[in-house]
């Protein structure tokens, strides 16, 4: 079949209008809820803000095979500490996709934490690591990192669904701390079936975040951070 | 500071369970786009609407590159999510390295159901061929340009009769693939939507319709 030519000339891409206006309602949001607790366990400040930021790496591995198969292109995942590797999964036996669990064989792919900094930068798709990451320690400027949480499941209420995960540190540095931003930290392997090929990315920043307003966590307090994920708020 | 009522953890948990926080912009946006032709080749038809509908499916598999496939560093077993929502095994119960992709298609339907997070399938979905009430599917088209991704697909009406078009989805595939060269296959309904107004595509006609999935940075 002919398209006619005259089609070429009409912009019928993305109209104008089909941008955001502020009418629409998005299908899915994610929301950052940050519940700070001074030394003797008592909420002193929430902080909640929409989360925008997934990261270029988080796309890339969000890309289903077709875009793999068909551009015959891979898609550089970059480190936290800047290493950059080559993933384009496929189906054969050869093809080095994300590792799965197995009786076996233990090349876990595996969210590492939830990260806190005290830096910003301007572009949150192109990050792959914080500006200013806080160690986790009890030393200066630091803070002691508790492990993330993840649900068992996905909440249904209505037309919505949501997940939450979420992470607490504990102040033990003598000082406040200030937290300007946050991301998520995932552990990346990939392995192709036939275990002949594995590659560790190591820590890829999948998601990333300048918070409206710093956080500041006293001395002896503590910041739960809560990443909430839902479709049809 | 925080109201002194604000003191119990259920308090807390009540702000976590987000309402919408209206000054801000969105994280995410998502259209769905169709052009239609006719038989010569003429577009006759434009249409787009914003997509509203994403399942919990769609969120268990974008929740892959968020907490990954282990439960931790030394915990060899699927996260709850992918087990409970998706129905993936907790670990593969045999000595094999295994992997995991997935892979998108667009369906598209001739029936109309209410939106659930749980649903399925589409109501009515219109088959792939040349028999009556059929559409040909031409090949999936994925593409992205920053962090929005274009999904889309062209089909071609080679009956003798007009075909409507009521509604569409985003389905999804997953794949694990076993060192013994098998692969299981789990699919799913990622977004189901109606359309504001029918897509009919002539007889002998083609369309195209597109998804775009926009990830604000």
């Amino acid at each position: 079949m002919m398209v006619g030519k005259g089609i070429e000339d009409i912009n019928i891409n993305m109209p104008r209008d089909a941008y955001d206006i502020g009418k629409d309602t998005p299908t899915f949001r994610a929301y950052l809820t940050i519940v700070v607790k001074d030394s003797e366990g008592k909420v002193v400040k929430v902080h909640r803000q929409r989360s925008h930021s997934p990261t270029a790496n988080f796309i890339g591995l969000m890309l289903p095979l077709t875009y793999f198969n068909v551009t015959g292109n891979s898609y550089t995942i970059e480190t936290t500490g800047g290493s950059t590797y080559n993933y384009k999964p496929a189906i054969n036996v050869s093809a080095q996709c994300i590792s799965y669990p197995n009786s076996a064989y233990n090349y876990p792919s595996y969210i590492v934490m939830i990260q806190v900094g005290s830096g910003q930068q301007s572009n949150p798709y192109t990050a792959y690591s914080l500006a200013a990451p806080i160690a986790n320690g009890s030393g200066q400027g630091q803070l002691v990192y508790g492990q993330p949480s993840v649900p068992p499941n996905i909440t249904v209420s209505g037309s919505s669904a949501y997940f939450i995960i979420s992470q607490t540190f504990n102040n033990s540095s003598g000082s406040t701390i200030t937290i300007t931003e946050v991301g998520i930290v995932v552990n990346i392997q990939t392995i192709s079936s036939d275990g002949n090929n594995l590659t560790n990315f190591g820590n890829v920043l999948v998601w990333y975040d300048v918070l409206s307003s710093p956080i500041s966590v006293p001395n002896g307090g503590s910041v739960t951070i809560y990443y909430t994920f839902m479709v049809n708020p | 500071m925080v109201t002194p009522d604000l003191a119990s953890e259920e308090d807390i948990a009540k702000l976590i369970i987000p309402d919408d926080l209206p000054d801000e912009q969105p994280t995410f946006k998502a259209y769905i786009e169709a052009k239609v032709y006719d038989k010569e080749g003429h577009l006759i038809q434009y249409h787009r609407q914003p997509m509203r509908s994403l399942t919990q499916y769609f969120l268990a598999l974008m929740a892959i590159p968020i907490i990954g496939t282990y439960q931790g560093a030394l915990i060899n077993q699927a996260p709850g999510i992918l087990t409970s929502v998706l129905g993936l095994p907790s670990s593969i119960n045999a000595a094999y390295d295994a992997n995991i992709s997935w892979d998108w298609a667009i369906q598209l339907g001739s029936g109309t159901q209410a939106f659930s997070p749980t649903l399925t399938g589409l109501a009515a979905p219109i088959l792939n061929g040349t028999g009556a009430g059929q559409l040909s599917y031409g090949s999936l088209s994925v593409s992205h340009a920053g962090s929005t991704i274009y999904v889309s697909i062209q089909v071609t009406n080679t009956t003798s009769s007009t075909i409507s078009v009521t509604e569409i989805g985003l389905r999804g595939t997953i794949y694990i693939q076993y060192s013994n060269g098998s692969v299981s296959t789990y699919s799913f309904l990622l977004s189901y939507d109606t359309f504001s107004t029918a897509i009919s595509v002539p007889a002998l006609g083609m369309a195209i319709f597109q998804i775009t999935l926009s990830f604000t940075g």
